[in-house]
């Protein structure tokens, strides 16, 4: 009998599960799951071993409590990938980068959309990455994504600053010059 | 991230938000000097894809959607796409409709937008 992870539905790894020990967990037919030898997280109603837990019935299982003796004891399965167990897909920033670059032209800052439009690029190496079974490349392309996404955030709210101080000075300038009355009708 | 730091960050874009809508109610940019310049159009004398954004918001405040269109077409567009983009990764969004986070914000959806900036950036200084 294979022992389980699963996806919480915080996005949260949690393990190991005997088959008959998820059924105290919440584990819904769409939650993802995985164990040692399979490749990728699985659904869960995809599993043929835990299909019982969505059936009702669940008899069949209650006789083999032959529990398998992990190689690791940790919380971490040994996996056929090294060091990193497949996760769930890193955080790809693409809908960040999308807004970065198209945002930054309404406050004519059009040079921060350089910045999302290298976003995109590593936002995009995160999905195909993932899907090669690359998981380092795909977690190191994930954070490349959100450290440009947040020097452009930076560099953002420098700008804004930057502009609210002018328009004050502007203001206190003409405005003790010309009073503000008169700004407000030209 | 300390959750008070979170809310206060939240409050100060929202500060923020509301103010420049209301500088952006109350004055055109079209006669006002206050607003920012774009660097491009001042060196180049091309207008950058953005340029008229800030006239469109302020004729889009004052629900004149044609004229908005005709300062800057694009941006116009791109507006609910930009609402989709932050409801989708920041309220909640993705969770229900995962479908259509992959189909407007997947990688090929990335590479429409910037064909279409590009193209829009072209396009607008030619005709």
């Amino acid at each position: 009998m294979n022992r389980y992870f699963y996806i919480d539905a915080e996005g949260k790894q949690k393990g190991t599960f005997s088959p008959d020990e998820l059924r105290q967990e919440i584990v819904k037919p769409e939650t993802l799951v995985w164990t040692q030898g399979m490749e990728q997280w699985k659904r869960a109603d995809e599993v043929a071993e835990l299909s019982f837990l969505f059936s009702g019935s669940a008899v069949a299982h209650e006789t083999e409590q032959s529990v398998e003796v992990l190689q690791s004891q940790s919380n971490r399965p040994a996996t056929p990938y090294g060091s990193h167990p497949p996760q769930p897909m890193p955080k790809t920033w693409l809908v960040e980068s999308i807004l970065v670059t198209i945002l930054p032209f309404i406050l004519c800052s059009s040079f921060l959309s350089l910045l999302g439009i290298i976003g995109i690029v590593y936002a995009s190496q995160v999905e195909s990455f993932f899907n090669r079974g690359d998981y380092a490349a795909s977690a190191e392309a994930s954070r490349s994504a959100a450290k440009w996404i947040k020097i452009a955030l930076w560099i953002a709210i420098g700008w804004v600053l930057l502009i609210v101080i002018t328009i004050i000075l502007l203001f206190v300038f003409v405005g003790s010059v010309a009073g503000i009355g008169e700004l407000l009708n030209t | 991230m300390n959750r008070s730091i979170k809310i206060g960050i939240i409050a100060a874009t929202n500060i923020l938000l509301v103010t420049a809508f209301i500088f952006f109610f109350l004055f055109d940019p079209d006669t006002h000097s206050l607003f920012p310049k774009c660097p491009f159009l001042l060196a180049t004398g091309f207008e950058c894809p953005g340029c008229g954004s800030q006239r469109a918001i302020h004729h889009l405040l004052h629900l004149n959607i044609m004229g908005a269109l005709k300062q800057n077409t694009f941006m116009v567009l791109a507006l609910p796409y930009i609402f989709l983009g932050i409801y989708l990764e920041y309220l909640g969004g993705k969770r229900r409709f995962p479908r259509l986070e992959k189909i407007f914000f997947g990688r090929w959806s990335a590479v429409v937008v910037l064909s279409v900036i590009v193209a829009f950036w072209i396009g607008r200084n030619l005709f």
